[in-house]
């Protein structure tokens, strides 16, 4: 009788959780991976057909509006800005002393040789407002469990109609994100691996990107120092800071 | 002048070899320039021909923010075509693309059209015969760039008008072949029904395209540039062509008319005897005169007729099989169509001829000045002088 | 025997004026028209050959897969060392370093921001090294439109159009902006020294001219080029020269499967430039055959003019006893003497013209409505080797073979009704 009550139980908290979750897994998803503010240092690992680069960069976040971004290495980037307010974006360039607003076409390319383009940085809203979740199965990745969870558009203009991720049970980090186009084709994947605990937020610390349709290896991101909640000074959100 | 014409053809006639060498050297400059000119003005009326035919049509109705020449004003040089009658009117939609070919990445112009028009001469019923999910058509050069053939899928990546992107197979229903680059280099064509459906612009287009039942009003925020506007490039083109072919038929007429110069200085000092013979008769010194110019102007006459006896038949020989050229001009952008069929108005051979008897009476006449000169009787002795 | 046909030719100016001049003049044109011919129908091969494939062309075997998309991550590196093995391998033929690349140009304000932007095609040539011959070959001197061809790091050229449209001025700065050799921004400031406009659509839409030690320095490739082309010492296109050039080269690395491994093109495997090529050789072949072939018509005429001015002269020589051969023969001695002479007169005004439309040129854009042309708009003749002979061809053989026709006439006369004729 016990073991029918443990069972049944069981069987319901489960439902219960699935139930519950979905809206509220990306919700913690979301809540885990935005902070009011962060700053952090990472190194960009970019794989071209003739050499493998590293480029490391500074980086501030205020929410998913604002972003600034100065480059430490090697020595042909550093100094380079980027700035990112709401839906504009700058880039200031030290050696021309010069700053370019990136529009139209431009936010198409590549940033920096990457899989990642201009605009791939611009989405600034967060996954609940764009999507509806359900989930869809839990699955096993590197000895981890996760909830796999599909994601369908709620609003008309998300850059991917459609996602699926994979959301650690426990720490609600994803741990592998698939994009896919209006058709259902799949265009990139994320892979984010080396979850550690920075506080009371688990994030994880290195992360593939990856055109799926282009041949090659990818990007990676490596993070090798973060922190969240930080008071960030405003002047670093202005265009001001570019050229100091 | 009759009698002078009269002597005059008898002599020629007389002189054989000399006389046909000389008709012969005038009928080939006579057809070659005719050849040559018919040449061009068959490349300007094909060409132009295959660009109404292929993309100009009537003349384009052009968004207001469409520059065909900078490619940042496609992503929002388009209107609702609502605002617009249309009457007559092809519309077209460009839009940015990406193909995969053998996972290479390629950018392209995704160009819809409605695959019943008739106003071009693309082959768009291949886009409602297939059965494919999206079939597209595109041009020889692009499947050769892209290496896609008949049948051949690839992966298409395109945004809808939000930027969401989307990426599905095309297939190609079919390979077109046009002298025309501009409507086949890095463009693929499917039905703009279909690019209205995946890209979410329904009855957005970036220009239309006019058929002859077009008339044009004005219409805000679209201009329309008109099949002469569209066609002054290649007009300036076929402009420096009949330029730079006219240095050509300048140097066969002199050469031609070196040859009849000679003839008659040569004759004038071999009949001597014959001037002061027709002096004596009493025929007056200008009388003389016209009977020589009359003889050195039957050359072109005989030149134009020999021409025509086996240049008729050339010129409607090549008018059929055409030259064939290059691609290489198309490959550069010239509107050129491979094989060009020569096109000869009689005007351009009436022309030519009259040019030619002209100039060689002219010719004639200097030398034969020196007649009037002469003192009969010691021509009659045919005393050189 | 010569200095006495000689002494005959100067003295007696009928015997000499009308047929050197005749002669003279159809070799002239014959010359010139053969320049004209090449230099108008050769411009699209040298056009090609200056602005894109050289004669040969070393890229990296990958670029070469790519071209159309400008691909500079596939460039050619260690490019110094190939162009010095080049160079001692085949060292009659200048070899130089190009590259050839894509981005924007951005125009600032006064504030420095971004007023405008335009997409741009690069290239980057040798323009400060003193041995560099590029600026010539590319004539970017008659190019220019205002200004002058950079001489210092930091400057460059862009077309006219595209300074007319984005009002750039000489002096003016302008960014360009792109990636570069590895995918990295390249944000390179350029002062505008000069505005070029070559009459080829492609560069004219947005071209933007700077030197290679800029752009490898731009593009982070050091010691790289997309390309080496390699030009024959004698300017022209010659297929033979160059296909064992590429045979030669290319035998080297037949077997390396390095995608970045060097490899080496003709010109003729380029732009479809092979069907052009056969057409030039053909039309050129064809048109200087009929020319030759009008002109001997003509010449012979001449000929036949000489022989029976003549006639009495001969009959007086018959008459004295010389045999018909021995005047046959110093006939056509004396016509050889007379087509070199003209031939050589000829040649040498021919060569004039050819030359001053070669310098001058005949600009037919005055005779245009508008200036919006895709082609060269001054038609330029050009002397080649061959022009300095092709005109004694029909000039000698014309005037020979009109004497030896006309001097048929000797054989048939009968020396019993020789007085009478003469009457003497």
């Amino acid at each position: 009788m016990k073991y029918i009550i443990t069972v049944t139980a069981l069987a319901f908290l489960n439902t219960f959780a699935v139930a519950q979750s979905a809206e509220e897994i990306i919700q913690k998803v979301d809540e885990n991976m935005i902070s009011s503010t962060q700053i952090s240092t990472s190194e960009m690992v970019i794989y071209g057909r003739r050499n493998t680069r590293t480029v490391t960069s500074k980086n501030y976040a205020e929410g998913t509006e604002n972003s600034f971004t100065e480059y430490l290495s090697p020595a042909r980037e550093k100094g380079t800005k980027m700035l990112k307010l709401d839906d504009q974006l700058w880039i200031y360039n030290p050696s021309s002393d010069r700053t370019i607003q990136i529009s139209g076409h431009m936010l198409k390319q590549s940033v920096m040789g990457s899989d990642l383009s201009y605009e791939d940085m611009m989405e600034e809203r967060e996954l609940v407002e764009m999507y509806e979740p359900s989930i869809i199965g839990e699955e096993e990745i590197d000895g981890r469990q996760t909830w796999k969870l599909e994601l369908n558009a709620i609003v008309d203009d998300p850059t991917y109609e459609r996602q699926t991720i994979w959301v650690d049970q426990e720490r609600f980090v994803p741990l592998k994100q698939e994009m896919f186009a209006k058709s259902g084709r799949l265009l990139k994947r994320v892979t984010l691996r080396d979850v550690q605990l920075f506080g009371d937020r688990w994030y994880p610390t290195k992360m593939n990107y990856k055109d799926v349709l282009k041949d090659g290896k990818g990007t990676d991101f490596i993070i090798s120092d973060i922190e969240f909640d930080v008071d960030i000074p405003a002047y670093i959100f202005t265009k001001a800071s570019l050229r100091k | 002048m009759k009698i002078a014409f009269q002597i005059a053809c008898k002599n020629l006639m007389g002189a054989g070899l000399r006389t046909w060498l000389n008709v012969g050297v005038l009928s080939f400059v006579f057809v070659i320039i005719i050849l040559f000119n018919g040449l061009i003005e068959g490349w300007s009326e094909q060409s132009i021909d295959q660009s109404i035919e292929w993309e100009y049509a009537n003349g384009h109705l052009l968004n207001e923010d469409y520059d065909p020449l900078d490619p940042f004003s496609i992503e929002d040089g388009h209107g609702n075509i609502n605002d617009v009658s249309t009457a007559g009117l092809t519309p077209v939609l460009i839009r940015q693309a990406t193909i995969y070919p053998q996972g290479r990445m390629k950018t392209i112009l995704l160009k819809g059209i409605r695959s019943d028009q008739n106003t071009i001469k693309l082959p768009t019923q291949a886009l409602d015969s297939s059965s494919a999910e999206i079939p597209a058509i595109i041009g020889v050069r692009t499947a050769e760039v892209a290496n896609l053939t008949e049948g051949d899928q690839v992966l298409l990546r395109w945004r809808d008008k939000n930027g969401t992107f989307d990426a599905a197979d095309i297939t190609i229903a079919e390979i077109f072949n046009t002298s025309v680059a501009s409507v086949d280099n890095g463009q693929i064509w499917i039905s703009i029904e279909k690019l209205w459906q995946m890209t979410d612009l329904k009855n957005e287009a970036t220009y239309l395209i006019a058929d002859d039942s077009y008339s044009h009003q004005n219409v805000d925020g679209w201009r329309f540039e008109n099949q002469d506007a569209l066609l002054s490039e290649f007009r300036e083109l076929i402009q420096i062509e009949k330029y730079s072919s006219s240095i050509l038929y300048l140097v066969l007429l002199i050469i031609a008319l070196i040859a009849i110069f000679d003839t008659q200085v040569l004759s004038i000092f071999r009949r001597q005897k014959e001037i002061g013979t027709y002096v004596a008769l009493g025929m007056t010194r200008v009388e003389v005169l016209r009977l020589f110019t009359v003889e050195g102007a039957l050359y072109s006459v005989f030149g134009v007729i020999a021409g025509l006896i086996y240049g008729i038949p050339l010129f409607i020989w090549v008018n059929e099989v055409g030259i064939s050229f290059p691609d290489y001009y198309q490959d550069m952008g010239i509107n050129m169509p491979s094989t060009i069929y020569p096109e000869f108005a009689v005007w351009l051979i009436a022309l030519t001829a009259v040019i030619l008897i002209l100039s060689a009476t002219l010719v004639s006449l200097i030398p034969a000045r020196k007649i009037v000169q002469m003192n009969p009787v010691n021509a009659l002795k045919g005393k050189i002088q | 025997m010569i200095r006495f046909l000689l002494k005959g030719i100067l003295r007696d100016k009928s015997r000499s004026l009308l047929p050197i001049i005749v002669v003279s003049l159809g070799v002239a044109l014959t010359v010139f028209y053969s320049g004209f011919l090449e230099g108008v129908m050769g411009d699209i091969i040298r056009q090609n050959a200056r602005f894109e494939t050289g004669h040969v062309k070393v890229i990296t075997k990958a670029y070469g897969k790519n071209k159309d998309q400008l691909p500079i991550d596939l460039a050619l590196l260690d490019v110094n060392s190939l162009v010095q093995s080049l160079e001692n391998q085949f060292s009659d033929m200048d070899w130089v370093k190009r590259i050839r690349f894509g981005g924007l140009i951005d125009v600032p304000d006064e504030n420095g921001e971004t007023k405008g932007q335009r997409p741009a095609t690069g290239l980057a040539l040798e323009l400060f090294s003193e041995q560099s011959k590029e600026a010539e070959r590319l004539d970017i001197q008659n190019a220019l439109v205002s200004g002058s061809i950079p001489d210092e790091s930091g400057e460059a050229l862009v077309s006219y159009e595209f300074a007319d449209k984005m009002d750039v001025q000489i002096g003016d700065e302008i960014t360009y902006f792109g990636s570069t050799m590895y995918g990295s921004m390249a944000l390179t400031n350029f002062t505008v020294s000069g505005t070029i406009r070559f009459g080829i659509a492609a560069m004219d839409q947005g071209a933007l001219i700077v030197d290679i030690s800029d752009a490898q320095k731009m593009l982070d490739m050091q010691d790289g080029s997309t390309e080496i082309l390699g030009f024959l010492s004698s300017g022209v296109y010659d297929n033979e020269v160059a296909t064992n050039v590429m045979e030669n080269f290319n035998a080297k690395y037949a077997d390396s499967s390095d995608e970045f491994a060097s490899v080496m093109v003709r010109l003729r495997d380029q732009n479809n430039l092979a069907g052009m090529l056969d057409y030039v050789d053909l039309a050129s072949g064809l048109f200087i055959g009929i020319f030759v072939l009008a002109m001997s018509v003509v010449l012979w005429n001449t000929g036949l003019i000489a022989g029976l001015r003549r006639y009495k002269e001969f009959g007086i020589r018959l008459a004295l006893g010389e045999a018909k051969g021995e005047i046959y023969r110093s006939m056509i001695y004396e016509a050889v003497l007379i087509g070199v002479i003209g031939s050589v007169f000829g040649t040498a005004i021919g060569l004039g013209l050819t030359y001053y439309m070669q310098t001058v040129g005949l600009d037919i854009g005055q005779f245009l409505d508008n200036a919006g042309v895709m082609m060269p708009i001054t038609m330029r003749a050009k002397i080649t080797p061959s022009l300095f002979y092709i005109g004694f061809i029909p000039g000698l053989l014309a005037m020979v073979f009109g004497n030896m026709l006309a001097g048929f006439g000797i054989y048939k006369r009968e020396t019993a009704t020789l007085f009478k004729e003469l009457e003497v």
